[in-house]
This record gives C-alpha cells, structure tokens and sequence, in this order.
C-alpha cells in the first residue's frame, strides 16, 4: 500500500481535531523567491552572495525580488532542508545541498526542480562537464554543480626542513622515510583522526589509498576487494607510528590544531582551509606545500575531489516563477560573479570563471594542480554516502585500536553500502 | 484518552482540556505518526511505502544497534542512581544553610544553563591525552597519565557518564524544593528528642521527600534513556560504537535519510525505557507515588 | 535558623564530618564553575589560541570578540525574542501543568493514574524524532516564521515534566488544609486559587525554571520553525560563528556569555524570592 494517502489521512485528521483557521500568504506582484542560505554571516562567501543578490534585485526592480534566509550552522541547514523535504515541502524556491550517495535519495522527491530542460546551450557549456555528468542521476537533473573541491595532502615546509627531508615525498617508500626521519626529529609526521562522522582527514587519505589501488572506479568494487583491504592496512599503520597520541576518537578541529600548531607535518584538507585567517598568521604558512598521496598501487595521477555544495531549487506548475528561479540562477553563475565569488572566498567552483588566485600562494596551488587536467575521483563520503562513512568512521577506530584486522574491516563497511 | 468516566464534577474536565489539547498535539499525533513510518520504507522524500516489520528487523540484527541499547541501559541506571544519591547529598548539606549557600546553589546550577556544545568541548579538552589537566593531575601524582581516555573503548563511557556529575544542580534544586517545604516543627521536635542530625535527615527528611525522590530517579532515568547530545559532541557515539546510544543512531539515521528506521529506533527507545523505569519502580517498591497517591 | 551551630570544644567526630561537607561542596563547586570560567577565559582568547592550547590564558586582553558577537548577530533583537519565547512559554506551560497537576493530585477518577503515567512517559520521547510532524504542524497552521509556534512547541515539550514535577509537589500538601477550606465554602476554584497554587509554589517555580531554560538553550526548533530575525532567538546568534568550514569558536564563547546572565538571573530571582519567601513564612502543619 502506498503510504501518501495514509499520511494525508493522518493529517487530516489532525486538521479536523485542531479545526484552525489556516493562513493564506497574500499574493502580489512581484516574485518573492525564498533563499535559505547558508552562506551568510562570518562566512567567507556571504559577501560576494549578499552583492550578487542586491545587484540582481536592482536589476529586477518590481518584477523579481531574491530573499535571503540567513541560516547559520551548516549541520542544523542541512537538518532543516532534511525535515522540510520530509515533510513534503520545499525547504525554499532556492537551496543548496551537498550531494552524495545518502542525499541523491533526494532525486526521488518531486518537490525539486529538474534542470534538465533549462540547463542548454551556453549555460550548460558553462558548467564542468564532469561535474554536471556526477549531478545526474537516473537521467535527473535535480541540482545544479556549484561549489568542487580537490582534497590534497599538505606538507608543512618549515618542519620538514627541520627534519631534514629535502623533497615533497613522490613516492610511498619516500613518504614512510620521510616520516621517520619526522619522528626522529621529535615531530609527530600526520594528523589524523577517527572522530566525527566521517573522520575527515583520515577519509581523505584512505580515499587516496583506495583509489589508487583499485582506480577512480574502485568505489563500485564490493568494500572486500583487495584494493581496500590493502589501503586499510596502510592507513593503520600510519595510525600505529605516524600520528599523535589522541588521534583515535578525535574531531576535526583536534586534527586541524596540531597542523595549525606545527605540532604535525602533514595534514590534509580542502581549499576553504587555506583561507583562514588563523592560518595564515602561522609563521610557516608561505612554506605549505599541497601534493597528492603518493600512489600506493597501479594507478597515478588521480586527484580525489568532490561536490561540496550543489544547488536546488523548489519544483513550481507556475511558469513565470520557474523562469524566475532560472533567471536568477543563470545570474549567480555568470563568469564575473563567480570570478568574484571565488576571489572572495578563495573556493572552486563548478563554473570556470577564469579566476586564479594571486594573493594567496596556497589557493593558487589549490588552483594549479586542479588544472593540471588530472582524472578524478570522489572521495569515500561521496561515493558510498553517509551510513558507511559512519561505518567506517567506527570501526576505524577499532582498527587503529587492533582490535579488528584489516579485512573485518572491510567487511563491516561492506555491510553498511546500501547498492 | 481524556473521557474521564465516573468524573463526579465539571471541572475536571475543563482543567484537564490544556492538557488534553496539547499532549495531543505534541506528543500523541506524532507517536501514531512516527509508529506509522517505523513500519515503512521511507528515505529521502520518494514514495512511502509500507514494509511492516523490516526496520525493526534490521535495527535488531544490528550489533552496533544492540550494543546502544545496552549502553542506554547503563545510561539510565547511572542517571538514576549516581546522579540522584550525589544530588540528595548536596541538597541536604545545602537545606542547612551553610555559609553561602545560596551562592552554592547558584553555581551548582550553572552547568544546565550553559549550551551543551561548551561543555563539550571543555571536557573534551579536559580529557585529552596531551594536554588535557586530568592527565596532567595524574601525572603529577604518579599515576601513569597517558591514557587517550575519549579514545579508548574501555574507559570512553565512563568518562562521559562521569562527566554528567556536573549536572547535579539540576536534580538538586528539585529536592532542595521538596525539602524546604518540610514543616520545621518536625526537626524542632525531633531535636528536644535529642536525634542527631544525622538521624533527623533519616527520619525525617528522606521520609518527607520520598515522592520527590522517585520523580526525580524517574526523570533522571528518562534522561538517561534519551541521552545523546553531550556523547554526539564529544565522541560521536565512536570509538567503534563503544558510547553509541540509541539517540545517537537515530540521529544518524536520519542524518543517511533512513526515516523509517530512525522512526523503528524512536520507538524501541520509548519501549524499553518504559520497561526499565516500571521495572525500577516496581523493585522500589513503596517508593513509587502513584501507589503512594493511591492510599 | 541555625540550631546548635555552636558546638563546645574539639569534637574529632564533628571535624571530619565538617571537612566531609565542605570536601563535597567545594568539590562539585568547583566542577560546576569550570565550564563557565573557561568558558569566559577563552572568550578573551584567539581561535589560535584555543586550538593550539585550550588550557591557556590570553596573551592579552582583547574584548574584540564581544564587540563582534554584539555586531554580528543582531544580538539585541534575538535577546529581546528569546525573553519573550521563554516567559511566553514558562507561562503556557504552568498553566496546562498546574491545572492538569491540581487535578491529578487531588481528584479522584477512573482513568486517573492512566493518564498521570502516559504524561509522565512523556519526558522519555526523543524530540528529534518528532521534527517532521512538528515542521509539518507548524507550517500546515501557518505558524512558520512566527514566536508563537516556539512558544506553543517549548511549553508542550515540557509538559511532561512539568506535569510531574508539580503533581508530587501538590500531592505532599496536607489535605486537611483543603477539607478545612472547604468546611469554610471554598469552591472547586477557590481551593485551586487560595490553596493549591500558592502552596506549591516552590514546585511550581522549579518546573518554571527548567521550561525557561530549555525555552531560553533551545536550537533545533528555532532553527527549524524560523527564517527572518525578527522571530530568531539568541541560540541561532550564537551558531552564526559556526559557518560551512570553519567555526569561530571564541567569538561564539562571547556570545554564549552573553546569553547565559540572562538566565542566571531568572534563576537567581525565581529561586531567591519564590523559594526562599516561601520557607521564610507561610507553612503551617
């Protein structure tokens, strides 16, 4: 039995308990198109969103007006476009999402807007193509690519110096010489972690690890596969001698501090890390260095990068408001706004705008590797979605810990991988 | 649920009708609701469909699932039987009015008005094995001091449920209420009978408060059941599920979209904490104020 | 009030009894204020600071952070919505939970304790499961981006505990002083308004206490029901120093700071004049 008429009896029913009048929003006009944005306040974005807006508003005077939702904390937005979808309405006629494998459940709503139709031509050319092909599913275009990353490992230059390791290390026998040499000179070599949800820096590395061994489509491959099995052993031997004592259970603010600290040589993160400005106080920051990990089986030359932010939009029978919605998109993501966007916040994003960075040398290494027109390939959260990130996330702690071997390890996470 | 049958007055109706309307509101309409979903397949805002059993199956199978159960278990009980003796401890030195008392009782109540993502991260700084104090303090006296005590899966639990103490003053304030609404008269004689201080806190004050006490292991224990933000913030229910609650897995669950599931998790939660919490009243006994109210 | 404080004489037994009660007090004392001083330690700190030694003091004194915590979030408004969440709700709510609690102590019906324990099971019920009807409730009724959809939420969640909370503390009322007034022809009413309610005063002011401070910390709620500033409460101020990437916790820590004296202060007033009048006189045998 299909439950939508269960759930709208249920509701009725409760509309008859209550019998309250409902409230009827006043129409005028003017197109009021609802944006609950995340990128407001201190965020590194919310400058260049608040001028692209009012400068479309201006533009629009009377016929079309954008409103900002300012909506802080990213964890509770996402909360909130969860509930509102789940209890079947939009959560605005403009949001964002970050798409993996857990929200592309999503896609199977009809409360969002399918680009398909709209996303033509010039437009569409736009767009990286790569990034608009991993947006579709099942022949659905539901959300728009908008803001990528690439999630590279970084060295810190001063400390290897110290540590006497003249070269970035290109090669797995390099990387473990190199973090002896590390040890040796008191430092701890990485930071990594297994807290949070998704233990994000140590997911970074094993996303390297994996595809490297197993190639960019190695995330298809059932979770047993050797490609796996090999990279978990590796990840826990760095968890064993190459990182600090508090690395199991620990949160990514834990992970980035000893980085920050300099009490750890290498660390990895994506390209909004390199904007902080606590950061970029460090004495050490004009020597940071961002490489890949070095290839630990068949396959080179593989960048891991992801979708950090896609665009939704609420699905409308009402053609002028869906051309609105249109209008205003194809707006945000016009080469100068999204040259400004990035000179703002220092992201990468899925139009090419043709920015490169200038003050800052770390995003502009950020910048040149993805250039390099290096193959990619999604990172674990990304590929398997978040049950089995959480999986992994776990039980890589009872791996760190010894108490599980790397191949029950990889079948627990299979176990969790909703194919 | 609100016909009162054989109500000999009027009133009781009208001075239930508040009630009546909103618990039926906020509690009754999203119970039916959320036992609905608990018995369908309903992720990510597709079609719901009705799959009867099958969450409740999977989160049964689930070792990591049983595991949280467990360790709610233990929440409840320790909630109920650590935080309440220390509460009642406090309380009673405090009804005697020490010395700035009243201070006291403000600071002891200032845990549960700071926002749980501080505390959080306080403690879990506090525990931390590099630089956080409580290694340092073991260290200083000798005692090892190296422990990754959020890290390890033996004494991750522990920590956090000891961590909790800190929330005394809310248990605190409860029966220091109940115990400065004993008449005085009673000590006053009990002292001309020569009872010592200590056996006038037996005698008289736990007897008078004994209502108030089972409330307050009742609700601690509740508490305990639903817990689930201060271990999300600190360990995340991790490492490997070791502090895991079912408030944690059925934040998780609908953090992968899984509603149905998270719903059969809800549900379980309320199930067995109704079975715990009648099944401490029933071991205490004459403790329990509906069989009190009832004489 | 003090009886005996007196005592003649070295007295060992009382000596370590008196070093055991102020061992514990100052022991949770100290464990309650910490939070708090470190806390207000770190908000003069950088987020440098604070990531790479949580455990020091500031290099120097910087109230850069309360300047940004009262600029960035618009901090009088929220505050002044937050005051109005919170007493709106503390009111809604004694009132359903003095009333439904006036009956449940002191009539008598088939179906009473039935209902006493299903609220009282209440407090067990994991509110985050029930965001998706709340969302849909409020939005279906047209409550969405308005206070009164917090209010109405806030006061109901507390119900349970409220119900219980007052209900025992009604119950430990003598029933003589009742029968007494209605020898005197009190009403039904009368006895609720002259007897029952200001008697349990000291219960009611706790269960007020705890509504005003989930009502005053609430989040999730807020964040879920709300879209503009003019129906924000303080906590969605707060979590605008937490952006995508990265969190400004310090700045954060001013604004939670400034959050709490509020609430410190209700407690201070709720518990200083409610309780303490009340244990100064007014109790009869």
């Amino acid at each position: 039995m299909k439950l939508s008429k269960t759930r709208r009896a249920v509701f009725a029913g409760l509309v008859l308990l209550f019998a309250l009048p409902l409230f009827v929003a006043a129409q005028s006009g003017e197109i009021v198109l609802k944006w609950p944005c995340i990128w407001v306040g201190k965020d590194s974005k919310a400058p260049a969103i608040a001028e692209i807006v009012a400068a479309f508003n201006a533009a629009n005077a009377g016929k079309i007006r954008v409103e900002i939702e300012p909506q802080p904390d990213y964890n509770a937005y996402e909360q909130k476009v969860r509930t509102a979808i789940m209890a079947g309405m939009a959560p605005g006629d403009i949001f964002t999402l970050k798409l993996n494998a857990s929200t592309k459940d999503f896609y199977t709503s009809k409360l969002l807007l399918d680009f398909n139709e709209d996303l033509t031509g010039d437009w569409r050319k736009s767009f990286d193509a790569g990034a608009v092909t991993q947006s579709t599913i099942r022949g659905k275009l539901k959300t728009l690519p908008f803001e990528t990353a690439i999630l590279p490992i970084w060295y810190n230059g001063d400390l290897m110096k110290k540590a006497g390791v003249a070269k970035i290390p290109a090669t797995m026998d390099e990387l473990w010489a190199a973090m002896d040499k590390m040890k040796a000179a008191g430092m701890y070599p990485s930071s990594q972690m297994s807290g949070d949800t998704n233990a994000w820096t140590s997911m970074i590395w094993f996303s390297w690890f994996a595809v490297s061994n197993g190639g960019p489509d190695v995330w298809d491959k059932p979770f047993t596969d050797k490609a796996f099995v090999d990279a978990a052993k590796t990840i826990k031997r760095i968890f064993e001698s190459y990182t600090t004592p508090d690395a199991i259970g620990a949160g990514a603010g834990v992970s980035g501090g000893h980085f920050l600290a300099g009490r750890t040589v290498i660390f990895s993160n994506g390209p909004w890390y390199a904007g902080r400005a606590d950061l970029k106080a460090t004495s050490f920051f004009p020597s940071i260095t961002i490489a890949p990990v070095p290839s630990t089986g068949g396959y080179k030359n593989i960048l891991i990068s992801r979708l950090q932010a896609n665009i939704a939009a609420g699905a409308t029978a009402d053609k002028a408001r869906h051309d609105a919605i249109i209008k205003f998109l194809k707006f945000l993501t016009n080469k100068p706004n999204m040259a400004r966007l990035a000179e703002v916040s220092g992201g990468m994003y899925a139009v090419n705008s043709g920015f490169v960075p200038k003050d800052n040398e770390l995003q502009k290494q950020f910048y040149d590797m993805a250039n390099k027109g290096y193959e990619t390939a999604a990172d674990l959260e990304a590929a398997l979605g978040a049950e089995a990130t959480l999986e992994f996330t776990q039980q890589l702690s009872a791996l760190a810990l010894g108490k599980i071997t790397p191949e029950q390890f990889c079948g627990l996470v299979e176990k969790k991988i909703d194919r | 649920m609100t016909k009162k049958k054989g109500a000999n007055h009027p009133w009781i109706i009208v001075y239930m009708l508040p009630l009546a309307v909103f618990f039926t509101a906020f509690f009754i309409f999203p119970l039916v609701f959320n036992v609905s979903t608990s018995m369908m397949k309903w992720k990510g805002g597709g079609e719901m469909t009705w799959n009867n059993f099958a969450n409740y199956g999977k989160l049964f199978q689930d070792d990591t699932f049983l595991l949280s159960m467990k360790n709610n278990v233990i929440w409840a009980l320790s909630q109920g039987f650590i935080q309440i003796p220390l509460a009642t401890i406090v309380a009673l030195i405090l009804a005697r009015n020490p010395r700035g008392w009243k201070l006291m009782r403000t600071i002891y109540f200032l845990p549960n008005v700071i926002s749980t993502v501080a505390i959080a991260k306080v403690w879990t700084a506090l525990y931390n094995p590099q630089f956080g104090v409580i290694n340092g303090i073991l260290k200083s006296l000798g005692l090892g001091g190296a422990r990754n005590w959020l890290g390890d899966m033996s004494t991750a639990l522990p920590a956090i449920i000891l961590m909790t103490v800190i929330y005394i003053g809310y248990f605190m304030i409860i029966i220091l209420a109940s115990i400065m609404n004993i008449p005085k008269e009673l000590y006053e004689a009990a002292e001309i009978d020569g009872a010592t201080k200590m056996q006038q806190e037996f005698r008289i004050t736990i007897p008078m408060i004994r209502g108030t006490l089972a409330t307050a292991i009742t609700l601690a224990m509740a508490y305990g059941m639903r817990h689930f933000e201060t271990t999300y913030l600190m360990t995340g229910g991790g490492p490997a599920y070791s502090t895991s609650t079912m408030g944690i897995a059925l934040y998780l669950k609908m953090d992968a979209l899984r509603y149905g599931e998270a719903s059969a998790a809800g549900i379980i939660l309320i199930l067995l904490g109704t079975l715990v919490i009648v099944a401490i009243r029933r071991a205490l006994g004459k403790s329990d104020p509906m069989t009190e109210a009832a004489q | 009030m003090s009886k005996n404080r007196a005592e003649k004489g070295f007295n060992p037994k009382a000596a370590a009894f008196g070093f055991m009660k102020w061992f514990t007090l100052l022991f949770f004392l100290a464990i309650a204020i910490l939070p708090f001083l470190w806390l207000v330690v770190n908000s003069f700190r950088t987020n440098l600071e604070l990531e790479t030694a949580p455990f020091g003091f500031p290099a120097r004194l910087s109230f850069e952070n309360y300047r940004n915590a009262a600029v960035t979030a618009d901090l009088a408004r929220l505050l002044l919505n937050s005051v109005i969440v919170a007493a709106g709700s503390v009111i809604l709510n004694l009132v359903i939970a003095s009333m439904a609690g006036f009956i449940l102590s002191r009539e008598k019906f088939r179906g009473r304790d039935a209902i006493f324990t299903i609220v009282t099971a209440g407090v067990l019920i994991p509110i985050i499961s029930f965001m998706v009807p709340y969302f849909w409730m409020v939005t279906t009724f047209g409550l969405y981006d308005k206070l009164v959809s917090l209010i109405f939420t806030y006061a109901a969640i507390n119900i349970p505990v409220s119900v219980s909370l007052i209900t025992t503390f009604m119950r430990a009322i003598p029933k003589e002083l009742e029968e007494a007034a209605t020898i005197d022809g009190c009403g039904f009413n009368q006895r609720f308004a002259k007897i029952i309610f200001p008697l349990s005063r000291s219960g009611l002011a706790t269960a007020g206490t705890f509504c005003f401070i989930y009502a005053w910390n609430e989040f999730v709620m807020a964040m879920l029901f709300t879209s503009s500033v003019k129906s924000r409460t303080i906590q969605l101020g707060i979590r605008f120093f937490t952006s995508q990437f990265i969190t400004d916790n310090t700045g954060m820590f001013a604004a939670i700071v400034l959050s709490i004296i509020p609430s410190v202060l209700v407690y201070v007033i709720l518990h200083d004049k409610i309780i303490s009048g009340l244990t100064a006189g007014a109790v009869k045998g």
